[in-house]
């Protein structure tokens, strides 16, 4: 069989799965030119855009001071120009001469991200001239480059291989021996990130970070020139040692936005050890979401096959996270698939044990517990979707006669409301630690009265409802032991109703749990946010829950309409 | 015999020749030459100042451009024009002195700061003056130890005389000079590295635009020029701009300093008219050592390109030296005689531009360590008919895309190398050595005595 390359047609746009968000082409042209006009009527309300550049053929309006890679975004067609130290959250560097553009008279090539637009410019950015030169560039990076691919956690979404695949040349005229650092492989910055040096291209974007991101200084550049080694800057210097520097201990890298450094790094050099050798990217998909580990909701994507989550990344929005999320959100994953996670409905039977049950046999106990309840109170966890919220609000009544309170708990930290939230570091992170306290509060629901909440001083039994459901998705309540302890009338029967761990069911709460209906986390489940500056997030489910819960809705709907089908079994 | 002793020996020796031209070599080798008292009362140091207190800082700038002094640091920019580009608003203006001297073969800035601090400061106020300026930094290169000593006795003796320092000689202007030192970084001569090193921050070049002039050190409009370039302009303001300008050529005025290396019989400093060729300045300095035959020239410093001896019939001016294909860089001259094996002598110059790249940019610190490594292998007689097409691929890749010239006086001496000794570098290739090492044995002066002069 003959095999003819030319022949070979691949789809970059299809391709495309870079994740850091720098640079994304949208997925079909359609949308792109949608977003592009709704971009243009945004701008044109907001700012008049005056000065126009001309991009391979394509008239761009643009800010004054904006370069013209910059000028290149707003058109949507940054991707057509190749980068490695450019990154849009980042200052400009200019330094890998990657992003070369010809432009018309002008002698010879400029840098795109570094060369400020100017009114009437014509600038192309595939001509052969610009070809030859991001080959030689690439010829450059790739003479040192280990070229390791197959073992590198980079591949697949590795800025060398993608446009090495477009501009490379394909082979080496390297024949020298490869620079290779000293133990450089694996080295560990943090208990999060591994450093490959031999790897890096040298385009610091992770070292402007930290200098003007996350502002803490934690990386330098060793050594000038082809010896160049990315180094940690906090050395704590020990007393007993003090010459051997080899032998100085470091702090290591302390910032709480550590996965953004494997995300920026355009090559394989920083890891996230959380998903370092973990999966091939390629095997991956992906549905965007919000990260519901704090107040702040940054826009995620969700990386996940088999629906096993790999990890989150950030994307961006200039609202919210722009390009960056935290670590603890990046690594929330890790509560969907934990092991003490329940995941079947559980009933607290005669010898105070819970015991599994049937779906039908766990509801029609909720329905007719219901049914004869006098005084029923919800607690909401502020977790919950602003659905779910307004599901409780209007389907309880018509499954119980008495009196039903629907309010809100929080109880991550010390924040009971939104008005306890505020910023707890630099970037992004709330003390808030679950993402819809502004949604509840909108929709009208008060929040729990303190003496509910076990850490209260007050003592006395306020509560006298008969059944009390508490309803979360696994964040809310957390921080504290919310929930479990409520001083109950002791003939009361709390139902747990939503994602629950077996560490938090303590025995002596035990007693007054008489249910738990295990339901589905965000990433399970489709619904709307309100994050700590009133900006409304929607989203879908990115997986399918693996285990027995079920979302609210369709418990609702079973309860309601005796509907079974809705039931796996 | 001490190594002072020997150095006077050596100045005496060139001190004949040096005379020619003596805008500032003239007193350069008397004693006492770099204090106060000596530059005031011989070389009537300070009249120029007093003298430009009354005039209009415009009227300077038109004298500096009549004179069509070029900065003696490398790129050779009319002064007169980069004064006259300051920026005019009213933000704190800089004034920078890059005395960080760092290209190979070049030792003049270091004999003019040793010898003749007084010239530096006196052209400094003056240029401050005309760019109403109030601080001045003179960036010294950090191996300069004994050279810093002299300047800052120097700085202190313009103070006591009220050069310096408030209300300069009873007008109403300040300056205030100030001294810091590198690290050791030769990127650190380039003006924009040497802001950032000034600033604190590694010594890496900026992208450009904007330049110095509107965004210099911390932020601020700055004007750097050369040791030497301050230095001629009490000069040009005492005796006049036209007799400055008389002494080069149309477009390049003065004499210059050529820092003459090599194997040539009197090494040294002299002070030559920019019209003088290369040949007489061979000449002048007692030709080749030991009545060897010449074999190649480097006339602007490492990363000049070569010149072949026959192509020495040349003008040492910038613009003769560009037309010639090379430049004139920072005035050092380096003779390279028959002995020489051009691959090793580039191999050198490389090793040396591999180690001191600011490595920013991709093909500038991957290229230079790639040639440096290509002509290394070579010079060991492990090349490859195939290396000698590619070095010239590898340079045109490099030159002209970095962010700073650096890259491109890397291709200057590589280039020429194989362009105009292709033949060495193929008798090398086919030897599987290098045929100076083989027919003579090892060659007992040559790596070291060359090590010595980079
Ligand atoms: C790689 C590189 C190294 C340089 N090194 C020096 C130097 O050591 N000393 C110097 O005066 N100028 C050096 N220059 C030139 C300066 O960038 C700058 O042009 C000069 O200081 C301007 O002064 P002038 O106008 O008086 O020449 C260097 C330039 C480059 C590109
Ligand atoms: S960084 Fe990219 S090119 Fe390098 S080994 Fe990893 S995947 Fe391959
Ligand atoms: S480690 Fe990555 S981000 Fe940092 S300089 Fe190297 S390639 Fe760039
Ligand atoms: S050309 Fe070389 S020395 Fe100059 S900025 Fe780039 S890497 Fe640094
Ligand atoms: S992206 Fe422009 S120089 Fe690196």
């Amino acid at each position: 069989m003959s095999f003819n390359n030319q022949n070979i047609v691949v789809n970059k746009r299809r391709m495309y799965i870079n994740y850091c968000s720098d640079k994304k082409p949208l997925e079909n042209l359609e949308d792109q030119e949608n977003l592009e006009n709704q971009e243009n009527q945004e701008n044109q309300k907001n700012r008049p855009l005056k000065n126009k550049i001309n991009i391979d053929g394509k008239e761009i309006e643009f800010l004054p001071g904006d370069t013209i890679m910059q000028a290149a975004e707003r058109g949507g067609i940054a991707h057509k120009i190749p980068r490695y130290c450019y990154h849009p959250g980042l200052p400009i560097a200019g330094s890998c001469r990657m992003c070369n553009v010809e432009i018309e008279k002008a002698s010879k090539l400029m840098t795109a991200c570094s060369t400020p637009a100017s009114n009437g410019m014509v600038v192309h950015t595939n001509t052969s001239k610009v070809q030859k030169a991001c080959t030689g560039v690439m010829e450059f990076l790739l003479t040192n480059h280990p070229l390791d691919c197959p073992v590198c956690d980079q591949a697949g979404e590795c800025e060398l291989q993608e446009y090495n695949y477009e501009y490379g040349p394909g082979t080496s005229r390297f024949s020298e021996t490869k620079r290779v650092f000293t133990n450089a492989t694996t080295k560990r910055l943090s208990d999060k990130i591994t450093l490959n040096m031999n790897r890096c291209i040298n385009c610091e974007r992770c070292i402007r970070f930290e200098e003007t991101i996350t502002k803490s200084y934690e990386l330098v550049m060793l050594n000038r020139s082809w010896e160049k080694e990315l180094t940690l800057s906090n050395y704590e210097s020990d007393e007993n040692d003090k010459d051997d520097e080899d032998k100085m201990p470091t702090k290591g890298l302390t910032s709480s936005y550590q996965g953004c450094l494997a995300d920026i790094c355009p090559v394989g050099a920083l890891t996230f050890n959380d998903f370092r050798f973990q999966k091939r990217v390629w095997f991956l998909n992906r549905q965007p979401s919000i990260c519901d580990a704090c107040s702040k909701g940054c826009n995620i994507e969700v990386h996940f096959e088999n629906d096993i989550i790999y990890r989150y990344t950030p994307i961006f929005n200039e609202k919210v996270n722009r390009h960056w999320m935290c670590d603890r959100g990046r690594i929330s994953y890790h509560d969907v698939e934990d092991s003490g996670r329940i995941t079947m409905p559980f009933m607290n039977t005669i010898d105070s044990h819970l015991h599994s049950v049937e779906w039908m046999t766990v509801l029609s106990y909720l329905k007719s517990t219901l049914a004869i309840a006098k005084k029923v109170l919800i607690i909401l966890g502020t977790d919950s979707t602003c659905e779910e919220a307004k599901l409780f609000i209007n389907r309880i009544p018509s499954l119980s006669k008495g009196e039903v309170k629907v309010c809100f708990y929080n109880g991550t930290g010390d924040v009971s409301s939104s008005k306890d939230d505020e910023k707890i570091d630099y970037l992004l992170q709330m003390k808030d630690q679950t993402a819809n306290t502004k949604g509840l509060e909108l929709l009208g629901i008060p929040p729990l009265e303190t003496s509910y909440v076990p850490d209260s001083t007050d003592n006395t039994d306020s509560t006298d409802s008969d059944v009390v459901i508490y309803f979360r998705s696994g964040r809310a309540g957390v921080g504290g032991r919310g929930g479990l302890e409520l001083k109950l009338k002791s003939s009361a029967s709390l139902f747990l109703w939503g994602v629950f761990y077996k560490k938090e069911l303590d025995k002596a709460a035990l007693k007054q749990i008489v249910a738990i209906i295990p339901g589905l986390m965000t990433v399970e489940k489709s619904g709307t946010f309100i994050n700590c500056d009133s900006l409304s997030q929607s989203f879908t489910s990115a997986i399918t829950h693996k285990g027995a819960a079920l979302p609210a809705d369709v418990i609702f709907q079973i309860m309601i309409l005796e509907n079974r089908s809705a039931i796996r079994s | 015999m001490g190594e002072e002793v020997k150095r006077v020996k050596r100045i005496k020796a060139e001190g004949k020749v040096v005379m020619d031209y003596s805008i500032l070599t003239k007193f350069i080798y008397e004693k006492d030459s770099h204090t106060i008292d000596f530059y005031r009362e011989k070389s009537s140091g300070y009249k120029a100042l007093s003298k430009v207190l009354t005039m209009n800082p415009e009227t300077i700038i038109d004298e500096v451009k009549k004179s069509n002094l070029r900065g003696r640091g490398g790129a050779g920019f009319p002064t007169g024009i980069k004064w006259s580009l300051r920026s005019k608003d009213n933000r704190p203006k800089y004034l920078v002195c890059n005395g960080d001297e760092g290209e190979p073969g070049t030792f003049k800035d270091r004999l003019l700061l040793s010898r003749l601090p007084h010239n530096l400061i006196e052209g400094m106020i003056i240029a401050a003056y005309a760019l109403s300026t109030h601080i001045g930094y003179v960036y010294l290169r950090g191996e300069f130890a004994k050279e810093y000593r002299v300047l800052e006795a120097a700085i202190k003796e313009a103070y006591a005389a009220r050069f310096l320092g408030k209300d300069i000689l009873g007008s109403s202007f300040s300056f205030d000079l100030y001294l810091y030192r590198g690290a050791g970084a030769y990127i650190c001569g380039e003006e924009t590295g040497l802001l950032n090193s000034l600033e604190g921050k590694s010594g890496r070049p900026r992208i450009k635009p904007p330049y110095p002039a509107q965004f210099g050190v911390f932020g601020m409009p700055t004007c750097v020029n050369n040791v030497e370039t301050f230095a001629v302009v009490p000069w040009i303001i005492r005796e006049g701009a036209e007799a400055f300008a008389n002494i080069g050529t149309e477009k390049s005025g003065g004499s210059r300093l050529f820092s003459v290396s090599g194997h040539i019989t009197h090494p040294g400093v002299y002070e030559l008219p920019l019209t003088v060729t290369l040949r007489e300045l061979i000449d002048k300095c007692g030709g080749v050592r030991d009545g060897k035959k010449l074999k190649a020239v480097i006339p602007g410093g490492a990363s000049s390109a070569i010149l072949t001896h026959q192509e020495i019939d040349v003008a040492m001016d910038f613009d003769s030296l560009v037309k010639a294909g090379t430049m004139a860089g920072s005035g050092a001259v380096i003779v390279l005689d028959e002995t020489v094996c051009i691959v090793e002598a580039a191999s050198i110059i490389l090793k040396f531009f591999e180690h001191e790249s600011c490595g920013q940019c991709s093909q500038c610190r991957e290229g230079s360590h790639w040639l440096a490594r290509i002509f290394h292998r070579i010079e060991r007689g492990e090349g490859t008919t195939s290396d000698l097409n590619l070095i010239p691929e590898i340079c045109s890749n490099m030159a002209g895309q970095t962010i700073c010239a650096f890259a491109d006086a890397v291709t200057g001496p590589a280039l020429s190398a194989i362009k105009k000794f292709k033949k060495e570098f193929e008798e090398h290739v086919f030897l599987k050595g290098c045929p100076f090492k083989i027919n003579n044995g090892p060659n007992p002066n040559g790596e070291k005595e060359l090590s010595n002069v980079f």
